[in-house]
């Protein structure tokens, strides 16, 4: 589904992913741990088409397809959708609005129709109460004045409802108590789907025990140094991370 | 003090020879009045950009332009009077600048409330003709600038509305100014006048509309008086014509206690000022909403006066305005607060989206603080739309251009949302969202 080839990105002129190369299938779970710093939200914004990094090397392909070459709006309309670490609060769109133009965005891409209001409402509402939010919270404007952790379920209540192919976390546990991981990791679980990929992209172990990965990668100075299984996030969480890095010095 | 320029000689002369019928040619204190108004015009003539308040707004194209009374109403569609007439108010239409008592409906007014067109207003009662010269030119500031002068000498009608003591209307009153399919090159001046008497509450709109593609010009004066506790809500929407000039001004009075709530929606005329002067009294509570959306080459003026000369009075004003194409906007706001003002609390905001690198903005917040005991606040931005927010949208799977309509609809959309009577919160959604013609802004997802 997803290739990323020998990928190397700057940013004013500072290389940041130094030569990363990754194949995602359908219905596999990678995760890419990494320290502060190694490239790990660089690679996710990337992904999602984010302005202000240069590409000097390598390519990114999406079921075939140069992902590089689409716009933000096209990745989103074939599949890939990306959870964001910072939440964007966009002042007087409402999320139910926010939701709908997506929504119709990406189905017009596909031919097909439209959702009438009704059947959209009772879709949203539904997912909203798999993830125990507040039907209110479609009627608030995006983001705006929620807490970390009530802007993180938002973005997995968009991604439930937008069901995109490629789902791309970002710090997704961050901000999250252990309640509230708990139920964004069920939805995220949910949604796993022999036909959807999810790269995991965080700094600590504790969202990959809820959340079993069926792959591992550790990003350290913008280069994947070590791939394994799960198993690999545990050792991880025991050595630290300069236990990865030690290994490359030597 | 005003600087001027040399009258238009056009327009000098529309004072000395026009046939259109005015009101109360033969009311003396009228006549004395016009000749006034007349001489002034005659040595002044209208603002040049050498005026202070008149920096960013040059009405070079008006005077071109000659326009010329009508001497008559025209003719207007059916079509065009549903559009514009709000459901659940009492109507007063005026046709370039004369009533149409066919087109009006004022049934089911109190007894107690004067709702009267000025051409039948000497006419009427002794009381309703004394309110008439009571109120009439008595809340604009001297020297009046001169389109005002212009108005005084040559209005030909408009409208006289007294809420009498203790009196609530439920309706809103519409006062429904419209340009005819005749309009074009014909200037409506018409005169309004309006007093909420004593703990009275009402609520009145004033609406400008033209045929699209008409040229003409539009210079109405609303004068104001809200006495002792009384409330009074007033808006104007402005959704002229898009080749048309429109010059307008609410004067307004108020005295101890009162409450007056003034919004401007404006978002029609290829030139355009709305000017709004408020003088408070002791523990008087004024509001000013407003909202300017520009496009091509519009320009749009908003000057606004709070004249804080008694104690305790409190002001709140927010304005905005979104610049698109080559569109500029121009906010002047000044609050003046007298040495008597103490316990004033002030607050004004300006705030501007910039749509695009041709549109300009030029906001002017002007505070004269004369008393030492006031809160007075004051912000001013102008921007753009934010990237991030941008960025985000699209990665949810809007366009490009539907994610900028959707940012630009909201920030505009905050200043709609306060308009509490829902048929004209609903017209004022449907000029805004004229705004984005090419793409899905849908009425139902709002």
């Amino acid at each position: 589904m997803l290739k990323i080839e020998d990928l190397h990105v700057s940013v004013d002129g500072k290389e940041i992913l130094r030569g990363i190369n990754l194949d995602i299938n359908a219905g596999e779970v990678h995760a890419i741990m990494g320290p502060n710093g190694s490239g790990k939200s660089t690679l996710s914004y990337i992904l999602a088409g984010r302005a202000g990094y240069e590409i000097t090397k390598g390519r990114v392909l999406f079921h075939g397809k140069d992902l590089l070459e689409m716009s933000v709006e096209e990745r989103a309309w074939a599949g890939v959708f990306l959870a964001f670490q910072y939440p964007v609060e966009v002042p007087g769109v409402s999320n139910i609005y926010m939701l709908k133009a997506a929504l119709n965005g990406i189905r017009k891409y596909n031919n097909l129709s439209e959702l009438d209001a009704m059947d959209f409402i009772g879709l949203v509402k539904g997912k909203m109460k798999d993830l125990d939010m507040d039907e209110k919270f479609l009627y608030r404007a995006v983001n705006e004045g929620f807490s970390g952790g009530e802007k993180k379920r938002n973005e997995i209540l968009q991604m439930s409802v937008l069901e995109p192919t490629l789902c791309v976390l970002d710090e997704t546990d961050s901000g999250l108590d252990i309640d509230a991981l708990k139920v964004v990791s069920e939805g995220v679980n949910r949604l796993r789907d022999p036909s959807r990929a999810f790269v995991l992209v965080t700094h600590y172990q504790r969202l990959l025990d809820y959340i079993t990965p069926d792959f591992v990668h550790v990003l350290a100075h913008g280069q994947i140094v070590k791939s394994g299984g799960a198993e690999l996030a545990l050792e991880l969480e025991k050595r630290g991370y300069s236990w990865v890095e030690d290994k490359i010095a030597s | 003090m005003s600087v001027t320029h040399l009258p238009n000689i056009h327009y000098a002369n529309l004072l000395s020879a026009s046939s259109t019928p005015l009101v109360g040619s033969d009311v003396s204190w009228l006549v004395s009045l016009r000749e006034r108004a007349a001489t002034e015009f005659a040595e002044a003539g209208f603002p040049a950009p050498r005026d202070e308040e008149w920096r960013y707004t040059n009405i070079t194209a008006i005077e071109k332009s000659q326009f010329t009374l009508a001497e008559k109403a025209g003719e207007i569609d059916q079509a065009l009077l549903d559009e514009v007439l709000l459901e659940g108010c009492h109507h007063m239409v005026f046709v370039d600048g004369f009533y149409q008592s066919a087109y009006s409906s004022l049934s089911g007014l109190p007894d107690d409330v004067t709702v009267l067109p000025l051409s039948e207003t000497l006419s009427a009662s002794e009381e309703q003709q004394d309110l008439f010269k009571a109120l009439m030119d008595s809340v604009v500031e001297e020297p009046a600038q001169g389109f005002i002068n212009f108005n005084t000498a040559l209005f030909t009608d408009g409208a006289l509305i007294c809420i009498a003591e203790n009196t609530a209307i439920e309706k809103p009153i519409q006062l429904a100014f419209i340009s005819s399919k005749d309009g074009a090159l014909k200037l409506s001046n018409c005169r309004n006048l309006i007093i909420a008497m004593t703990s009275s509450k009402a609520t009145v709109f004033e609406t400008y509309t033209g045929y699209d593609d008409s040229c003409y010009l539009t210079n109405v004066v609303t004068e104001v008086v809200v006495e002792p506790n009384a409330n009074l809500s007033h808006t104007r929407l402005q959704a002229e014509s898009l080749k048309a000039y429109h010059i307008g001004g609410v004067y307004s009075r108020l005295e101890d206690n009162a409450i007056f709530q003034q919004s401007n929606y404006v978002f029609g005329a290829v030139l355009s000022r709305a000017e709004v002067h408020a003088n408070l009294g002791v523990a008087a509570d004024c509001t000013l909403d407003g909202l300017y959306i520009g496009q091509d080459q519009q320009h749009m003026d908003s000057h606004t006066r709070l004249n804080h000369s008694q104690p305790h009075a409190v002001s709140n004003e927010f304005y905005k305005g979104v610049m698109a194409d080559s569109s500029r906007g121009v906010f002047q706001g000044r609050i003046i607060v007298a040495e008597d003002a103490q316990k004033t609390d002030a607050k004004m905001n300006n705030r501007n989206l910039l749509l695009s690198e041709r549109a300009e903005v030029d906001t002017k917040p002007q505070l004269e603080i004369y008393a030492d005991d006031v809160k007075c606040a004051h912000g001013v931005t102008v921007g753009q739309l934010d990237d991030e927010a941008i960025f985000y949208l699209r990665s949810r799977g809007a366009d490009e251009q539907m994610a900028k309509n959707m940012l630009t609809f909201a920030f505009a959309n905050e200043m709609v949302e306060r308009i509490s009577f829902e048929p004209l919160r609903m017209k004022v959604l449907d000029e805004l969202l004229k705004r984005f013609p090419q793409h899905d802004m849908k009425k139902e997802w709002l």
